[in-house]
């Protein structure tokens, strides 16, 4: 009995609030994942590679074929940060992402601390949202850094000034960054459906590497699928075709129609993944 | 039960993907509901006379809007046939440009690529061409059709409905009949449909297509159709479209600092051969002067194919992956020696390339002879050397 | 340990009476119970089984009721669904039919509101390796949505002062030992409150030292108050710590009730050690007893409602020579060996 008269006396204690609570769990989660050594690598590995481009023009020079983008880097260092966002966006963005998301589910399986979490009880859909909203940080974190990994290296690197717009128009330097700010959000954006993607697959296996590859390979195949001019008209539908839709800030008039679709695209896909990984996850047996 | 309570939760994503895909098809589905609006009836005499009085006397009035061109001609995979600027590129997939109409004499056209743009910035008599790609601002001095028509200042990249619609009247006459067709819905609004049939039984075109927005006699769609299929070969029309005056900073262009400032007098991508009697240049590019011959619907076009790639067809890939107009004609004939047939007649012989909407004959005495016509047409005009 | 059964309100709705152990024990017992949600019992099921896909029965109609304040062995050999039956009941896994409910929740639906009362250990200790025990123990807190985090910091202290890891809380679960592992996985049980505790092999893999520990904290739990559900294929370490049993064989139940009345439910049996065998029997069976059998100087025969010292003055009436004499109470493992024809493992 006298379980129960203790119980009774904590109870009152115990009452925290549901979005109290639900911070709690999301801090442990992003503590989870900005604490682990592997994806600190990985964290690091996004930081250095715009430095690295950044290095490689200032030596190499602006010409050659590096492509339209980063022959303007050596005029301005703040387009740094828009082309390291291009050349990263395909692959090296979205490698970071998976592996976050895709472990996100499985690996606590395979680790067997899902069942803990579990019975503690963390509650399957709101760990599931938890876990996503996780993914999001990750996400925004990942863009943001390399952005601010370039801007630094461009400062360091390259004149600053106004900056020149794809449109040939030119603005001040504070609202080079604050589009700079707005291409963080949408990459973050387009990072964040392919996050919902994973972290589906993630539910689906107890195996955090199959639901990583799968992710990535995804990511591979329609990008491959994307240049086939024969399946041309699948292009508007795959995830990656939109992602690099973000150049629309830098054209004058911002180009929102674009950006927008991109953005509707996105939630599309967000919203069938998480479906799926709710129903997935809520009604799957946990024998890990 | 419990069976029943796992259907529930698996009918969430189902109705999400229903939900999506739904949104996904709304854009055409919402089209579609729209796509039997009614206008007061005009005869096609009427309409035509109509548009033509407006678009010549320049009262069109200031619009913006995203101008989709879609072209399924059926041609062989042209891997190397360059980017959204480049004319080559226009023959297959589907590809965006922008517009902004500000009156006759301030008109800016954008190219987007992904991390690049083109423009056309016309205001006044300035006129520039920037490239973002190759960080060149080209001014182009004197417009070679005259004053007043700015917009038809050869732009390689992109035709405008406006173009399109009076290339496709100028090329009617007694060999087509025109007719209004059923009112359509293009971009949002409702327009009446010019429908110009040839009559010639040579052609491989079934008809033309023009939309006509129903208040302002823009132009809004042109779609090409050709024998034997349902969807149009190719169509350039409004996606979306706005008839309210552009900001005016869509005009005013400077040459960034660190930009290649440039002067030409015409812009540094080729023409696309128009549709004028005799010949047009092929600027910049000796051996290839391409010809018209025949009228209306029959026309061919005749090019002398240099040397250079014939029987060379490993050299000519690679100098097509340069990816610029020479080499791209190169790249593309490269592309249709592959899927081509080998035919013979009075007229020679050589090798024939049939598409949905073109036919082209490259004989082997080295001549390229095209046209949207039946193969017969071009054995007549490759016998009349 | 019989004081903290009585001491649960179990007394009156335990319902298996030891009269005939085949129907009290055997399934249908607390059947109706599992849908009141029955406030004497933390545990309930009704019919409930697993079928996994592929076919395999892993729980096949199991009938459970765990009386609050019980310290409830769930015995069984390995594979005899012991496990699955705990993931049902913790919600990990749906069961394809019937019901179950803990505390008086219905699970899985309940989990909720029944688990942050709810300690579990299950199928060994899982944490995360980079981090250290007190972050383990943190983040497991921080999932349970009700629990307070302000008192987080001193009940994840009391909880490894209680297991003994006060000293390692800051060295990462990687570096701990096979021992100091599972009793992290215990400390964790312990950071709130608990009605009751769900214990899945909780000295598995422990030496001698550590699993009497293991043990102790159990009764130590248990006399508080706390129900305690401690599955194991060991004989005794049930025997030694538990009030109840429940015993599985293949995925049925095939017995349960106070470890007393199941001891008692298996009938004594008197042993006659005599150089006449035979007419012992003889006089066994005219005793009225039954199994009766006689070999080389030895008559046994079951014991029944029969008093010893009457078949111990009958035999001395009818002049049998009597050199030994003993009534034998069966053992639990003559028990278990009983009901499902299989010895245990005494060793793990």
């Amino acid at each position: 009995m006298s379980s129960h008269e203790t119980f009774a006396h904590a109870a009152p204690l115990r009452a925290a609030g549901p979005a109290r609570a639900a911070a709690r769990l999301l801090a442990s989660e992003t503590a989870l994942t900005f604490r682990r050594p592997r994806h600190l690598a990985m964290l690091a590995v996004l930081a250095v590679v715009p430095v690295l481009i950044g290095v490689a023009v200032r030596i190499a020079g602006a010409d050659g074929d590096a492509g339209p983008i980063i022959a303007r880097v050596a005029g301005n260092g703040l387009v740094l940060a828009f082309a390291s966002l291009s050349a990263m966006l395909p692959l090296i963005l979205p490698l970071a992402v998976s592996v976050v998301a895709g472990d996100a589910v499985a690996g606590e399986a395979s680790q067997g601390t899902l069942r803990y979490l579990l019975t503690a009880p963390a509650g399957r859909g709101r760990l599931l949202a938890l876990k996503y909203a996780n993914v999001l940080v990750f996400c925004l974190a990942a863009c943001a850094l390399v952005a601010v990994s370039a801007l630094v290296a461009g400062l360091a690197l390259f004149p600053t000034g106004p900056v020149t717009l794809l449109s040939g128009t030119t603005v001040p330097y504070v609202e080079g960054l604050l589009r700079a700010g707005l291409a963080v959000l949408y990459a973050a954006a387009g990072m964040a459906a392919l996050g919902a993607l994973a972290l589906a697959f993630s539910t689906l296996t107890e195996n955090p590497v199959g639901a990583i590859a799968a992710s990535v390979v995804l990511v591979v195949v329609s990008q491959v699928l994307a240049v086939i001019p024969q399946l041309s008209a699948l292009r508007p539908f795959l995830l990656t075709s939109w992602w690099n839709a973000f150049d629309g800030v830098l054209r004058a008039p911002m180009d929102t129609g674009r950006m927008g679709t991109g953005l509707l695209v996105f939630a599309g896909y967000a919203v069938v993944s998480g479906a799926f990984a709710w129903a997935r996850f809520t009604s799957r047996d946990v024998t890990s | 039960m419990r069976i029943g309570t796992r259907a529930v939760r698996w009918g969430v994503p189902v109705a999400a993907v229903a939900v999506v895909a739904g949104i996904a098809a709304a854009g055409p589905v919402i089209a579609a509901a729209q796509g039997e609006p009614s206008l007061p009836r005009r005869t096609a005499a009427e309409l035509l006379a109509d548009a033509a009085e407006r678009w010549q006397s320049g009262r069109l009035p200031q619009m913006s809007g995203t101008i989709v061109e879609t072209a399924s001609l059926g041609l062989p995979a042209l891997p190397a046939a360059g980017g959204a600027t480049s004319p080559l590129g226009l023959l297959s997939g589907s590809h965006q440009a922008k517009v902004w109409y500000g009156g006759p004499d301030r008109l800016r056209l954008m190219v987007p690529d992904e991390m690049s743009e083109s423009d056309l910035v016309v205001n006044g008599d300035q006129v520039w061409w920037w490239d973002s790609a190759a960080n060149t601002a080209t001014r182009i001095k004197g417009a070679p059709d005259g004053a007043g028509r700015p917009d038809a200042v050869p732009y390689a990249g992109t035709v405008t409905p406006r173009q399109a619609a009076e290339e496709a009247l100028r090329a009617a006459g007694a060999d087509t009949e025109i007719a209004v067709g059923e009112d359509a819905s293009v971009a949002g609004r409702a327009a009446y449909q010019v429908v110009l049939t040839p009559k010639n039984a040579g052609s491989l075109v079934k008809e033309v297509r023009l939309a006509i927005d129903g208040e302002t006699l823009v132009p809004l769609r042109v779609q090409l159709y050709a024998k034997g299929t349902a969807e149009p070969a190719f169509e350039v029309g409004f996606d979306s479209v706005t008839f309210t005056p552009p900001a005016p900073e869509n005009f005013a262009f400077t040459p960034p600092p660190g930009a290649k400032v440039e002067e030409s007098t015409a812009p540094p991508i080729a023409r696309v051969p128009h549709g004028k009697d005799g010949e047009v240049g092929l600027d910049g590019h000796d051996g290839a002067a391409p010809r018209v011959v025949g009228d209306g619907w029959d026309r061919v076009v005749v090019v002398s194919v240099p040397k250079r790639f014939e029987g060379d067809v490993a050299g000519a890939a690679d100098r097509a992956k340069g990816g610029r107009d020479g080499d791209g004609v190169a790249s593309l004939a490269n592309g249709m020696l592959n899927a081509a047939t080998p035919v013979s007649g009075e007229w020679g012989s050589g090798r024939l390339i049939r598409t949905k909407l073109v036919t082209a004959l490259l004989t082997d005495d080295g001549r390229l002879l095209a046209g949207a016509v039946t193969p017969e047409v071009l054995y007549a005009a490759a016998a009349a050397k | 340990m019989s004081g903290a059964t009585k001491a649960g309100p179990s007394g009156a709705a335990a319902p298996p009476h030891p009269a005939d152990h085949e129907t009290a024990y055997g399934p249908g017992v607390g059947a109706e119970r599992a849908t009141a949600g029955d406030a004497g019992h933390a545990i309930v099921t009704a019919g409930l089984t697993k079928r996994f896909r592929g076919g395999h029965v892993a729980v096949d109609d199991l009938h459970l009721a765990v009386p609050r304040g019980s310290v409830f062995g769930f015995l069984g050999p390995n594979g005899s669904g012991k496990t699955t039956t705990i993931r049902m009941l913790l919600g990990l896994v749906t069961p394809t039919s019937g019901r179950c409910s803990v505390l008086g929740e219905p699970m899985p639906d309940g989990v909720s509101r029944a688990l942050p009362r709810v300690g579990a250990l299950v199928e060994g200790p899982a944490f995360y390796p980079y981090m250290s025990g007190e972050a383990n123990l943190r983040r497991l807190d921080a999932a349970d949505p009700l629990s307070d985090p302000r008192t987080a910091a001193r009940r994840i202290g009391e909880a490894l002062d209680r297991v003994g890891l006060g000293n390692a809380a800051g060295k990462r679960y990687r570096a701990y030992s096979l021992g100091m592992r599972h009793r992290l996985a215990i400390a964790a049980t312990l950071l709130g409150p608990r009605e009751l505790l769900v214990l899945d092999e909780p000295t598995n893999g422990l030496d001698p030292q550590g699993t009497r520990e293991v043990r102790a904290l159990i009764k130590e739990v248990a006399a508080d108050g706390t129900t305690v559900f401690v599955s194991s294929h060991l004989l005794s370490e049930v025997e030694q710590m538990c009030t109840h049993v429940g015993v599985m064989r293949a995925g049925r139940l095939v017995a349960q009730g106070p470890i007393a009345e199941l001891r008692a439910g298996v009938a004594a049996s008197v042993r006659v050690e005599t150089p006449e065998a035979g007419a012992a029997a003889a006089v066994l069976v005219g005793l009225g007893l039954t199994a009766v059998s006689y070999a080389d100087g030895v008559a046994t025969a079951e014991l029944g409602d029969t008093p010893p010292e009457r078949i111990c003055a009958a035999l001395v009436g009818d002049g049998v020579a009597v050199r030994g004499f003993a009534v034998v109470r069966p053992s639990l493992e003559d028990v278990y060996v009983r009901l499902t024809g299989e010895g245990f493992d005494v060793e793990s």
